[in-house]
C-alpha cells in the first residue's frame, strides 16, 4: 500500500481544504444525487418536526397530511404538557441523559486513552493475550450480560443507582483499540525515548509528550462514547426502576407503551413524538457545533 | 507532575478495584435505600416497597400513606406490564432487588408463583377478604386452596358500537354471535368503509377469552401439585370460535389488524371499526382519543352470546397485587397488598383517574357506581347496562405456568390461521402439540384431553 | 444494531519499540505499563469477564419450571444446535447480513466519494444532513419509522395515493425485512460515510493528478485508485457492521410494537435469547443461546477478516 505520513498535528479536515478542480460533466449528476440523499435521510426528521406541532387528535388526522403542518400550532401546548406531566419528569430524564453521557463519556475516554497508551508503548507481559481477549469478547451479544451484571451490582447494593448504569457504560473496548492504533501511528518513539533520556518519568512524558499529541482522537473518543452512552438502552431498562433515574430513551419507550397499553393507560403520543424530536436536539447541536474537532479525529491514523 | 499523576492513576484504580471486585465482602442486609416516586408522610413508620404502573396510582398512595401510622408505601412505577416482569424477572434471579408488594395481571401469576417469586398469601389473612371479591375475581388469583395476589381491578368485556353507523347501515344490535356475523356482512354489503371489529392476530388475552366462552378451558394447574398441568388447546369450542373468526376474514366482514399498536388505536376511534370488543378499561382507553372523530356515537352493549338462553360472561384480565418472596416484613406487605384498593375513597381515584373497573365488592355494588353516568357515552350507565352484569358472571379462569410462552404461540397459529396458511382447526392442533411439548421439555407430566 | 462505536484505522500496530534489554529498567517499564492499563482492566474484568464466566457457567446448567437446576453440561448447547427457532434466527440475521452490510458500505462509499470531489456549500450542507440520523438514538430512530411505517401516520399513503398506487403494508410478514434493512441503513450509513470521507480528505491529492495525468476520468480515479487506498478502512467498518447485523436486536426489537405478529420473539438470535430469558424465565437456556451466537459472530467476523486479509493487513 501507499506509504502516505498524516502528521498527527494536522488533523484530516484541515488539509481537506485544498482545492481540488472538480470534474465539470459529472457535477449536476452529483449535486442530484446528493440531493436525493439528503432528501431520504431528512424524512423522518421532518416528519418528526411536524408531528411534534400536532396534538394528540390531530396527530392521527390531521388535516393536510402527516407530512405538513395541521391548522392548529400545538408544538407549545405540546411542550407545555411534557413539562408538567410527572412534574417536570421529562427534563429530569434529559438532565439524566446528559449526565450518564457526559459522566460515562469522560470515563470511558480517560480509561481508553491511559490502556491505549499502555498497549502502544509499553511490552509487559500479557499484553497480547489480554488485546485479543478485549477483541474475542465484544463477539458475545450483551443480552447475555444483563442478569450476570444485575448480579454483580445488586451485590454491591449498586442497582437502581447512577452507579449501575455509568460503571459497565466505562467499558469501551473500541475505544482501547482506537486509542492504541492512533497512538502507535502518530506519536514517534523517538520523541519518547528522547524525553526519557533527558530524564523524565513515564507519565511525565506521557503527560507532556504524548497527551498533546493525542487531541483529536481523544476528541473523538469522548463524542464516540458520549454517543454510545445517550443511546444506551438496554442497560437502563434493567437496572433501573426509579421513574426518577431514567434516561430519556428509556422513559420515552415507557410513555409508548403506556399508550399502547389498555387498562389504566392514557394515550399520551403527542407527548412521545414531542418528547422524542426535542431529546434529539442536544445531540445534533452537539455533532454540528464540534464537527471541526471530532472529524479530523475520526480517520485516526489514517490510510498508511 | 508525575506525583500528581501517579496518585491520580492509584486513586483511580482503588476506587474501582473498591466499587467492583472486594466490595461484595459487605452483606447486604435490607435492600439499598430505597428512593420512593411518592412523599412519604410519616417518616417514622416502616416502608413497604411497591411496584405498579398505573399513573392514577400516585393519588392512591398519598391516600393510603395519611391514612396509615403503621405503614407508608414507597412507590416506583417501575414500567408497563413487560417492562415490569423484566425487571422483576431479574431480580427474582439475582436473589435480591424485587420490591415487597409488585402489580401483576392474572395471567402471569402462576409463572411467577412456580419460580417461588410470591408468597401464599393465605398465611397472612387473605382469606379474611375473600368475601369483598365475586368468585371469578378471586379464582383468579388462587391456585388450590393457596392465593397468591390480591385482587385490584378486572377486564369484564361487553361490546362498545358506533351507534351512528348503525344506525346509518339500518343493523340492530346484535345480541348472538350469528346475529354478528350478519350484521358484519350488512354493513360491508351496505358500503361501509370499515369493518364491523377487528380480530386481532395477537389478542392474546382477548383472544383466549373469545376461546372461553364457547367452553373452552385450556388449563388446568394447581401450584400444589406444581409438575402436573392440563393441557387441552385444541377443543371443539377453540376450533369453532376461531373458525368463525378466520371465515369473516376471508370474507373481509372482520379485519384482522394488529391489537395495542398506534395504528389500531386510531381504528378504535376514527370509523375504521364500527364496534370495539372491550374490556370494562376500554371506554377510559378511547377517551384519550376523542377528538378523532367528532361524528361518532359510542353506545355499549353487552358481549354477543353463543346461546342466549345460557349466556357466558368473560374476561380480558386485569391486575392484582402480590407479595414477593423477597419481601422485608411479609405481613406488613400482605397487609398493604389487603388494604392499598380497599377503600372507597381509592377506588374513586381509580375510577376516575385511571377508568378502572373495580374488583373490590363494597365499591362494585355500590350506588355510586352503578349509577356513573359516563358522558363519553352520551350519559349511559354503561356499568349497570353492560359491565356489572358481566363481572357477576365471570367463573375464573387457570392459568397456565408457562403463560407467555403459550400466548406467543397462540399469536403465531393464529396469524398463520388468519392469513389462509393454514385451516384454523390445523392452528390448533398444531398451537396444542407445541405447548404440549414445551411443557414436558420443563419437566412437567403433561395429561392431554 | 447493538455496536454503536466504531473507528477506522490503519494497518497493524507497528512495533514502535525494540524489544527492551532485561533489566531493572524493563522491569519498571513492565510494572508502568501495567500501571496504565490497569484502570481499564478492572472495568474490563468486572463489567465483561465476570459476567462472561458467570453467564458461561449458568449456560452449563439446566433448569426446567417444574424441576429445579442441575448441571448439565454441554446439554443446553446440542439443544441449541438442535433448535429449529435458533437455527432459523441464524439463518435471518445472516441473510440481513449479506444485504444490509454491503448495501450500507457501498452507499456510504458512493456518497463519501461524490462529497470528496465537490467542494460546494451543497456538498457541505448534505454531508451534514445525510449524518444527523446517527445522532438519533437508534431506539428513538426505530421508534420513528415504526410511526412512519403504519398506515395510519405514514406519508407513504398520500405519496402512492398521489401516483394512484396502493400503499405497501410496510409491516407485512414480506415487507419487514425490507422495512428493518431501511431503518438501519438510515440509521448508520452517514456515519460510516463520515468515516470513509475522512479517511479520503486524508490522502494526499498528488496521486489523483498523477492518475489524472495518466488519462484516469472521475470513475475511474474513484474504483480504481481511491476505493483501494482506503481499503483497510472500508474492511474494518464491514466488520462491525457485520458484528452488529449478526446481533441484530434494537431496532426489531423497538419495532415490535408496532408490527407484533410479524416480528416474533424468535426473529433474531440475540431476540431469541433474551425472550428465553425474561418472557420464559429459562436464564440458563438464554445464556447458551448468547454464546452460540458469540461463536457464530466470531466465526463470521473472523472469516470476512482472512478473506480480506491482504486488504485489511489486519493479520
Amino acid at each position: 500500500m501507499t506509504i502516505l505520513t498524516l502528521s498527527p498535528t494536522a488533523p484530516a479536515h484541515e488539509r481537506g481544504n485544498r482545492t481540488r478542480k472538480p470534474h465539470r460533466p459529472r457535477r449536476t449528476g452529483s449535486h442530484a444525487f446528493l440531493l436525493l440523499c439528503v432528501a431520504y435521510f431528512f424524512l423522518p426528521l421532518w416528519w418528526l418536526v411536524v408531528a411534534s406541532t400536532k396534538s394528540n387528535s390531530a396527530l392521527f388526522n390531521g388535516a393536510h397530511g402527516s407530512l405538513f403542518f395541521d391548522d392548529e400550532m400545538s408544538f407549545f401546548d405540546n411542550l407545555a404538557q411534557l413539562t408538567t406531566r410527572g412534574d417536570g419528569l421529562y427534563w429530569r430524564w434529559i438532565g439524566n441523559s446528559l449526565f450518564y453521557a457526559v459522566s460515562s463519556g469522560v470515563g470511558a475516554t480517560v480509561l481508553a486513552v491511559l490502556a491505549g497508551y499502555g498497549f502502544a508503548v509499553y511490552h509487559f507481559r500479557g499484553r497480547n493475550l489480554m488485546f485479543s481477549v478485549l477483541l474475542g469478547a465484544v463477539m458475545v451479544p450483551s443480552t447475555a450480560l444483563v442478569i450476570p451484571t444485575f448480579v454483580l451490582l445488586s451485590n454491591l447494593r449498586l442497582t437502581d443507582t447512577v452507579w449501575a448504569v455509568v460503571l459497565p457504560s466505562l467499558l469501551n473496548p473500541l475505544g482501547v483499540y482506537l486509542m492504541r492504533v492512533y497512538i502507535q501511528d502518530s506519536v514517534p518513539k523517538e520523541l519518547l525515548e528522547a524525553a526519557r533520556v533527558d530524564g523524565a518519568g513515564e507519565l511525565r512524558t506521557f503527560a507532556t509528550i504524548a497527551l498533546p499529541l493525542l487531541k483529536p482522537a481523544v476528541v473523538t473518543v469522548l463524542l464516540l462514547t458520549m454517543v454510545a452512552a445517550w443511546n444506551n438502552y438496554f442497560l437502563p431498562l434493567a437496572m433501573l426502576s426509579n421513574p426518577d433515574l431514567l434516561p430519556v430513551t428509556v422513559g420515552l419507550g415507557q410513555w409508548q407503551r403506556l399508550s399502547g397499553a389498555g387498562a389504566g393507560g392514557e394515550q399520551v403520543w403527542n407527548l412521545v413524538v414531542t418528547g422524542a424530536f426535542v431529546s434529539v436536539i442536544p445531540l445534533i447541536i452537539a455533532f454540528l457545533g464540534l464537527q471541526r474537532y471530532w472529524r479530523g479525529g475520526l480517520t485516526l491514523g489514517g490510510v498508511k | 507532575m508525575e506525583r500528581k499523576l501517579l496518585a491520580a492513576v492509584t486513586v483511580a484504580v482503588a476506587a474501582v478495584t473498591a466499587l467492583t471486585g472486594c466490595g461484595s465482602s459487605s452483606t447486604a442486609g435490607a435492600a439499598a435505600k430505597a428512593t420512593c416516586t411518592n412523599k412519604i408522610v410519616k417518616a417514622d413508620a416502616p416502608q413497604v416497597t411497591v411496584w405498579a404502573w398505573y399513573p392514577a396510582f400516585q393519588e392512591v398512595v398519598d391516600l393510603f400513606n395519611t391514612a396509615h401510622s403503621d405503614v407508608q408505601i414507597c412507590w416506583t412505577n417501575a414500567g408497563q406490564g413487560n417492562d415490569e416482569y423484566t425487571k422483576f424477572s431479574t431480580t427474582i434471579e439475582a436473589g435480591k432487588g424485587a420490591p415487597d408488594v409488585v402489580m401483576l395481571e392474572s395471567e402471569v401469576l402462576s409463572s411467577f408463583a412456580i419460580r417461588k417469586a410470591l408468597l401464599d398469601l393465605t398465611q397472612f389473612g387473605a382469606n379474611d377478604v375473600k368475601a369483598n371479591y365475586t368468585e371469578g375475581a378471586w379464582r383468579d388469583v388462587s391456585s388450590g386452596s393457596a392465593v397468591y395476589a390480591i385482587p385490584v381491578d378486572g377486564g369484564p368485556m361487553g361490546m362498545l358500537y358506533r351507534k351512528d353507523i348503525f344506525d346509518k347501515y339500518g343493523v340492530t344490535v346484535p345480541k348472538t354471535w350469528d346475529e354478528f356475523a350478519q350484521a358484519a356482512k350488512k354493513l360491508s354489503e351496505g358500503g361501509f368503509k370499515g369493518k364491523i371489529a377487528d380480530f386481532p392476530t395477537n389478542g392474546r388475552a382477548f383472544t383466549q377469552a373469545l376461546f372461553a366462552q364457547k367452553g373452552a378451558t385450556p388449563y388446568q394447574f394447581d401450584l400444589q401439585k406444581p409438575t402436573e398441568v392440563t393441557v387441552d388447546l385444541a377443543d371443539s369450542g377453540s376450533k369453532e370460535v376461531l373458525k368463525y373468526w378466520t371465515d369473516l376474514a376471508k370474507q373481509k366482514h372482520v379485519a384482522t389488524d394488529e391489537a395495542f399498536t398506534a395504528d389500531y388505536n386510531t381504528k378504535l376511534v376514527n370509523g375504521s371499526y364500527a364496534v370495539y370488543l372491550a374490556a370494562a378499561w376500554g371506554p377510559g382507553y378511547l377517551k384519550g382519543l376523542t377528538g378523532a372523530d367528532p361524528t361518532a356515537i359510542w353506545q355499549a352493549a353487552p358481549v354477543p352470546q353463543w346461546d342466549p338462553a345460557a349466556p357466558v360472561q368473560i374476561n380480558w384480565g386485569g391486575s392484582a397485587f402480590a407479595v414477593t418472596a423477597q419481601a422485608r416484613d411479609k405481613a406488613l406487605s400482605a397487609k398493604v397488598a389487603k388494604e392499598v384498593f380497599g377503600t372507597q375513597e381509592a377506588w374513586k381515584i381509580g375510577i376516575e383517574k385511571g377508568a378502572l373497573f373495580p374488583l373490590w365488592k363494597p365499591m362494585l355494588e355500590s350506588g355510586y357506581y352503578k349509577n356513573l353516568a359516563y358522558p363519553f357515552f352520551g350519559g349511559q350507565k354503561i356499568n349497570q347496562d353492560v359491565f356489572l352484569a358481566a363481572a357477576a358472571g365471570y367463573k375464573g379462569f387457570t392459568f397456565s405456568p408457562f403463560q407467555n410462552f403459550a400466548y406467543d404461540k397462540l399469536t403465531e397459529q393464529v396469524t398463520a390461521a388468519s392469513t389462509g396458511k393454514k385451516s384454523s382447526d390445523q392452528a390448533l392442533d398444531d398451537l396444542h402439540s407445541t405447548v404440549v411439548k414445551y411443557a414436558k421439555g420443563q419437566g412437567f407430566t403433561v395429561t392431554e384431553k | 444494531m447493538t455496536t454503536s462505536i466504531v473507528a477506522t484505522s490503519g494497518k497493524a500496530p507497528r512495533k514502535t519499540l525494540r524489544p527492551e534489554r532485561p533489566g531493572s529498567l524493563h522491569r519498571r517499564r513492565q510494572r508502568v505499563g501495567w500501571l496504565f492499563v490497569a484502570p481499564f482492566t478492572a472495568v474490563f474484568i468486572a463489567f465483561l469477564i465476570v459476567p462472561l464466566g458467570y453467564a458461561f457457567w449458568l449456560s452449563l446448567h439446566t433448569k426446567s419450571l417444574a424441576f429445579g437446576t442441575s448441571f448439565t453440561w454441554f446439554e443446553n448447547y446440542a439443544k441449541v444446535l438442535d433448535d429449529p427457532a435458533f437455527v432459523r434466527g441464524v439463518v435471518r440475521v445472516a441473510a440481513f447480513a449479506v444485504v444490509m452490510v454491503p448495501l450500507q458500505i457501498l452507499l456510504a462509499l458512493s456518497v463519501a466519494l461524490v462529497l470528496d470531489t465537490l467542494t460546494t456549500r451543497l456538498a457541505a450542507f448534505s454531508r451534514l444532513m445525510i449524518f444527523v440520523p446517527y445522532a438519533v438514538p437508534a431506539v428513538i430512530g426505530a421508534m420513528m419509522w415504526g410511526f412512519l411505517y403504519s398506515p395510519n401516520f405514514s406519508p407513504a399513503n398520500g405519496l402512492f395515493e398521489f401516483f394512484g398506487a396502493q400503499a405497501p403494508n410496510f409491516l407485512g410478514s414480506d415487507s419487514i425485512f425490507w422495512s428493518l434493512v431501511n431503518v438501519v441503513t438510515w440509521q448508520w450509513v452517514g456515519y460510516y460515510m463520515i468515516i470513509i470521507y475522512s479517511a479520503l480528505q486524508g490522502v494526499d491529492p498528488e496521486i489523483y493528478e498523477a492518475a489524472r495525468l495518466d488519462g484516469a476520468g472521475g470513475w475511474q480515479t474513484a474504483i480504481r485508485i481511491k476505493t483501494p487506498i482506503i481499503s483497510s478502512t472500508l474492511v474494518l467498518i464491514t466488520v462491525f457492521s457485520l458484528i452488529g447485523t449478526l446481533q441484530f436486536f434494537n431496532e426489531p426489537q423497538v419495532l415490535q410494537a408496532v408490527a407484533p405478529s410479524v416480528l416474533i420473539p424468535e426473529y433474531t438470535p440475540n431476540m431469541y435469547s433474551f425472550a428465553q430469558a425474561f418472557s420464559y424465565s429459562a436464564f440458563n437456556y438464554a445464556s447458551a443461546i448468547s454464546f452460540s451466537l458469540g461463536v457464530v459472530v466470531f466465526i463470521g467476523s473472523y472469516l470476512f477478516l482472512f478473506l480480506t486479509r491482504k486488504r485489511s493487513g489486519l493479520s
